[in-house]
């Protein structure tokens, strides 16, 4: 089998916007719908792993635990478009009014922040 | 939703899908019949964007372009028909999501868009986070100054 020069990269978009930022409802279908856009027009296209994964973490803020549900998306990227990847994310932030999107990089996880500016 | 002729997606936009061609009509007739057997939201989503690509992008079309063709437009729309019946997502748009995904597509931050709007960082801020509304003429007024307008629609059934 022929090395792609890809990596594989995962991340978590919360079924809920934050409470704290937002409202604590779900997404509008115009949200999923520019990130299926975005993840085309960038990558070519993403897998929607099947059904929802169930997590909790500490809110930065409240320092209180938090319960979510994610939907989590794969996408194969080549490392010089990383960037590209950590960039649609910082949007997403905002478009999910989410504080960070968990994203994994072959295995290594980090946590991408919304772009200054873009706040609530 | 779909009849022979015309499809009607939720933002109530109308598409004629008598025009599509034998391929593009193959295509469309795959995922109605699968999103019609309500199959879990991932599974169509992970069939309609590959089909849809499959059909376009050896005629050449940008991806950008495929993106604007009737038949991704549709595809995505049964998909979210899907994902609204399965609670993943909410049908409803607030004309504040649609402001947050222009400013998002278009400007660099949220302050670019205040400078060419004349809108208020603060104002904008509280609209954002669904605080606050905009009177319609003040939305009109802001959006005709970066070549947008706000329109009424036809419902979805």
């Amino acid at each position: 089998m022929a090395a792609t020069g890809l990596v594989e990269c995962s991340f978590f978009i919360p079924l809920i916007r934050d409470a704290n930022l937002a409202d604590g409802l779900s997404h509008p279908r115009g949200a999923w719908q520019w990130l299926d856009n975005e993840l085309f027009e960038r990558f070519g296209g993403r897998t929607k792993a099947p059904g929802e994964y169930h997590g909790f973490y500490q809110d930065p803020d409240t320092s209180e635990q938090v319960a979510d549900q994610s939907i989590r998306f794969i996408v194969a990227v080549s490392k010089k478009d990383l960037k590209k990847l950590r960039s649609l994310l910082q949007g997403a932030c905002v478009i999910f009014a989410q504080k960070c999107i968990y994203l994994s990089v072959g295995g290594k996880v980090e946590f991408v922040e919304a772009k200054r500016g873009n706040e609530n | 939703m779909a009849t022979k002729t015309e499809y009607v997606d939720l933002n109530g936009q109308i598409y004629a899908i008598a025009g599509f061609d034998k391929q593009e009509r193959e295509v469309l007739d795959k995922l109605q019949a699968f999103a019609s057997r309500s199959p879990q939201w991932h599974e169509y989503e992970n069939l309609w964007m590959p089909e849809v690509a499959k059909l376009y992008e050896p005629r050449g079309l940008s991806r950008r372009q495929i993106i604007d063709t009737p038949l991704y437009r549709i595809a995505q729309d049964l998909g979210s028909r899907l994902g609204i019946a399965q609670g993943i997502m909410r049908q409803s748009e607030d004309y504040r999501d649609e402001l947050e995904h222009l400013i998002l597509a278009r400007f660099k931050t949220r302050r670019e868009f205040c400078e060419a709007t004349g809108l208020s960082e603060d104002m904008l801020s509280h609209v954002l986070a669904r605080r606050k509304h905009l009177a319609i003429d003040t939305l009109n007024a802001a959006l005709e100054k970066v070549g947008y307008t706000v329109h009424i629609a036809p419902l979805a059934r």
